[in-house]
């Protein structure tokens, strides 16, 4: 059966093919987007505005440590629960919420692609499992490759085609979409209770994080991937950390791109752009770090921007969990992934009242405030460290209003007026612009726009978000709330949010790359060294260690051939 | 003043496995100003389905209220699995007639509950005011905090004439609680204000607490972790006072513990 669409009167904002805000007919058949449709379902947009589905470039929403998350913080579970309905399995959890709660929210907000950045590659079963219980939503993961004991060997031999080589083997062995740093050097150092700046020494194997960072560039470059490393440096969280971040960026510098892209994505940046020496001296560095990203073409960031409240941390990044912990007291959870990674969980509270967690609010804004090209900056939560994504309409209407802006700097702590640029910048953001940093941008930034995600043009996926306000709406209030509840969500061509409403809940796909390894010698010692790594270290075999294809029933393989 | 009597009809509860009747619907607050057919129509969960009150009690309704003060609730028959009795109240009172299931009084915010029996767990969980009173036992976890959470109960009071189980009062920050039986192990745990007394026995009481005060007047298995401050005398009875409990740490340890001296 062909299921034709059509919505008409609607002001479309599709910044990927230049269209900023005009009145356009979209037009979907079998989930694509069509020229013109002849028997269609006419949806009237009469004045509202049309974007192309959400794309969440970082958002952890499925795998080992989420789960960890949602068991140990039953008193998130209670917030926000909702029983079954005729489309909808039960709904729990605020910070952490359960699977399928995260596919209606996302959809709600008119979202229908999430990244998960963050796949332990052992466990990488278990995300898998979990993005076939997350429905609507388009998927994918980026393994952790930075704290492997196998990448320690080739960047300490300087081999950069066998760890091209292992790459290819393990985004494939995990099905996941590309390459995940987080604290490189610095997690595994954590097993002996130590963490590594971005130019120290293991202890091990004799080799920085800066070199780590710079062969895992290199390598990912050596295919046509369709996205960047993935980057979370050393050293997040701490007062004074924006001269290493600074340092950072510069380390894949003249690294070339094989694709129209970045060389680096760094991720939640506001985490890395502390000034000050102690927690009280404490000021953002935001325009520092915005300075640079303006004139350097290497990096795309997005900004982990703090939505004030209780919310659960996560990240692999075990020594930066426990020293939360240690300032909070509050519970926390650590866990080691053998070779290759950890995790630790602790929950946080941010609170307008506590000049810190205020200073950290006005740091997430003022990146993207900052930062020129919208395109070269996406808007994250980091869900859930900086807040759960259903915090994401606030940020929209706190970027779009000056006004709420000032509203709320005048209710938080009053260290922000110096220790932050945020109330002296007047820069509104306008509906076009929103558009860049949740799908446009962030589809480029992934590399997806090429597959069909993050516009509206003839081929792209029928994901449509039809928002129930007008392109002249200035009152944050109604934004918000225009964000949080879409008037229609469309995905693959199908109506999956009605008024706000789940009014379908289709499984979604999952995306995955599959970089292509040409010289088979080289691939083939490669796999004799990953042998004695299985052998003489890993309590799986090598053989059971990929992920079958039962664990991505509906998959969308991308190829990436090596770089010409 | 307003009569609603609600009967437990037995079919009810007649099933090998008696299936739950989840009551926080049945309150003075929500019940103000309804008539009996109105009544009956309150849904009510029973198990995993809502149900009709009127399928489940036996509804009477004698007199009128002008205000939800004035609605007397008395709950009767087999109230084994009738939970949450009074669960949010917020003013008038209610009278439950034998044993009552888990969350009895949970959340209650002001009015009175009174159990003639005994209670299951998490009975006045996280109570904000208002008045608690049963006259048997209490289970587990009276007056604490839901599981992960960290306040428990913050005011009113809750008077239990029995014995009371684990953990009474955990991360409780205000209010009171009397116990006029022994309380079970790790009574007042990880306090942070308000006033436990247990004029029975208690073991390790105050673990983790950094504020609050536990008085008990009978035998105590003490934690190591409080120190002694000296001897304080109370509505003319001499006690042992101790602070604790040091495991938070010198500078937290600000919990008063009162042993009634033999």
């Amino acid at each position: 059966m062909v299921e034709e669409l059509r919505i008409k009167n609607g002001v479309v904002y599709d910044p990927i093919n230049g269209v900023n805000g005009e009145r356009r007919e979209i037009c979907i058949r079998d989930g694509k987007i069509v020229e013109d449709v002849m028997n269609p379902k006419v949806i009237d947009a009469e004045g509202k505005v049309v974007m192309p589905g959400g794309v969440d470039v970082h958002a952890h929403i499925a795998g080992g440590k989420v789960n960890s998350g949602r068991i140990f913080r039953p008193e998130d579970e209670r917030r926000g629960r909702e029983p079954k309905t005729k489309v909808c399995r039960s709904q729990s959890g605020y910070s952490v919420p359960n699977t399928f709660t995260t596919g209606y929210r996302y959809a709600k907000m008119g979202y229908t692609f999430v990244m998960e950045p963050a796949m332990p590659p052992l466990l990488a079963r278990h995300t898998h499992e979990e993005f076939i219980d997350i429905p609507i939503l388009d998927k994918a993961a980026l393994p952790l490759i930075d704290n492997n004991w196998m990448t320690f060997d080739y960047v300490k031999s300087g081999d950069s085609e066998k760890l091209a080589a292992y790459i290819a083997w393990m985004i494939k062995a995990t099905k996941g979409y590309g390459v995940k740093l987080v604290n490189p050097g610095g997690t595994d150092a954590w097993g002996w209770a130590k963490n590594q700046g971005l130019n120290d020494e293991s202890e091990d194997w004799g080799i920085t994080p800066a070199e780590i960072i710079r062969a895992l560039a290199e390598a990912n470059e050596k295919f046509e991937m369709p996205h960047a490393i993935h980057l979370h440096q050393n050293n997040l969280g701490h007062p004074g950390n924006f001269e290493m971040t600074l340092e950072t960026y510069d380390v894949t510098e003249g690294v070339k791109a094989s694709k129209d892209r970045s060389v680096t994505h760094l991720t939640h940046q506001q985490f890395f752009s502390y000034g000050g020496t102690s927690w009280k001296d404490f000021e953002s560095q935001a325009k520092a770090i915005a300075e640079y990203v303006n004139k350097n073409e290497h990096v795309s960031i997005d900004t982990g921007t703090v939505i004030l409240g209780d919310t659960t941390t996560m990240t692999a990044d075990g020594p930066m969990e426990y020293s939360l912990y240690q300032i909070t007291g509050r519970k926390w959870t650590n866990c080691d992934v053998e070779l290759e990674t950890g995790a630790g969980i602790t929950p946080f509270l941010y609170s307008g009242k506590v000049g810190v967690h205020s200073i950290q609010w006005t740091i997430g804004l003022e990146l993207m405030l900052l930062v020129k090209d919208p395109w070269k900056v996406a808007l994250t939560t980091d869900h859930p460290n900086a807040g759960p994504f259903i915090g994401y309409p606030i940020v929209i209407s706190t970027l779009m209003s000056k006004k709420r802006r000032d509203e709320v700097l005048s209710e938080i702590h009053s260290a922000v007026y110096d220790k932050s640029e945020l109330p002296s910048i007047d820069r509104e953001y306008d509906l076009n612009e929103i558009a860049i940093i949740t799908r446009a941008g962030t589809a480029k930034i992934l590399g997806l726009q090429e597959h069909g995600k993050g516009h509206l043009g003839v081929g792209a996926d029928g994901d449509v978000a039809i928002y129930d306000i007008s392109p002249e709406e200035r009152d944050a209030g109604k934004i918000q709330r225009a964000f949080m509840n879409t008037k229609y969500t469309i995905k693959g061509g199908q109506i999956v949010v009605k008024d706000g409403e789940v009014v379908a809940a289709p499984e979604g796909r999952t995306f995955l790359v599959e970089p292509i390894f040409e010289d088979e010698e080289i691939y083939k010692e490669m796999l004799s060294d990953l042998e004695t790594k299985f052998r003489d270290y890993y309590s799986v075999t090598m053989r059971n260690y990929p992920v079958q294809d039962a664990y991505t029933p509906h998959p969308y393989v991308i190829k990436a051939p090596m770089a010409k | 003043m307003q009569m609603i009597k609600l009967m437990v009809k037995d079919d009810v509860m007649s099933g090998v496995a008696k299936i739950p009747i989840e009551v926080d619907s049945l309150t003075p607050d929500n019940l103000f100003g309804k008539n009996e057919a109105e009544i009956k129509a309150v849904k009510v969960w029973w198990g995993n389905r809502q149900e009709n009150t009127g399928d489940l009690f036996e509804v009477s309704v004698d007199g009128a209220a002008g205000s939800a003060d004035e609605v007397k609730i008395v709950f009767e028959g087999d109230l084994t699995r009738v939970k949450h009795i009074g669960d949010g109240m917020k003013a008038g009172e209610i009278e439950a007639h034998g044993d009552v299931d888990m969350h009895c009084g949970a959340v209650m915010e002001g009015g009175r509950v009174t159990v003639k029996g005994n209670a299951d767990c998490w009975a006045g969980r996280e109570m904000r005011g208002g008045e608690l009173v049963i006259e048997g036992d209490a289970a587990d976890n009276l007056c604490a905090m839901y599981r992960g959470e960290m306040t428990g109960m913050t005011g009113g009071k809750v008077t239990v004439g029995g014995n009371a189980g684990e953990c009474v009062g955990q991360y409780m920050a205000g209010g009171e609680i009397v116990i006029k039986g022994n309380a079970d192990v790790l009574a007042g745990y990880a306090m942070r204000g308000g006033r436990i007394v247990i004029e029975g026995d208690a073991a390790i009481p105050g673990a983790d607490m950094i504020k609050g005060e536990i008085i008990v007047k009978g035998d105590v298995e003490m934690l190591p972790s409080f120190k002694y401050i000296g001897v304080e005398t109370i509505e003319a009875e001499t006690y042992d006072k101790y602070i604790g409990d040091y495991a938070m740490g010198e500078k937290k340890a600000k919990g008063t513990l009162y042993v009634r001296k033999k």
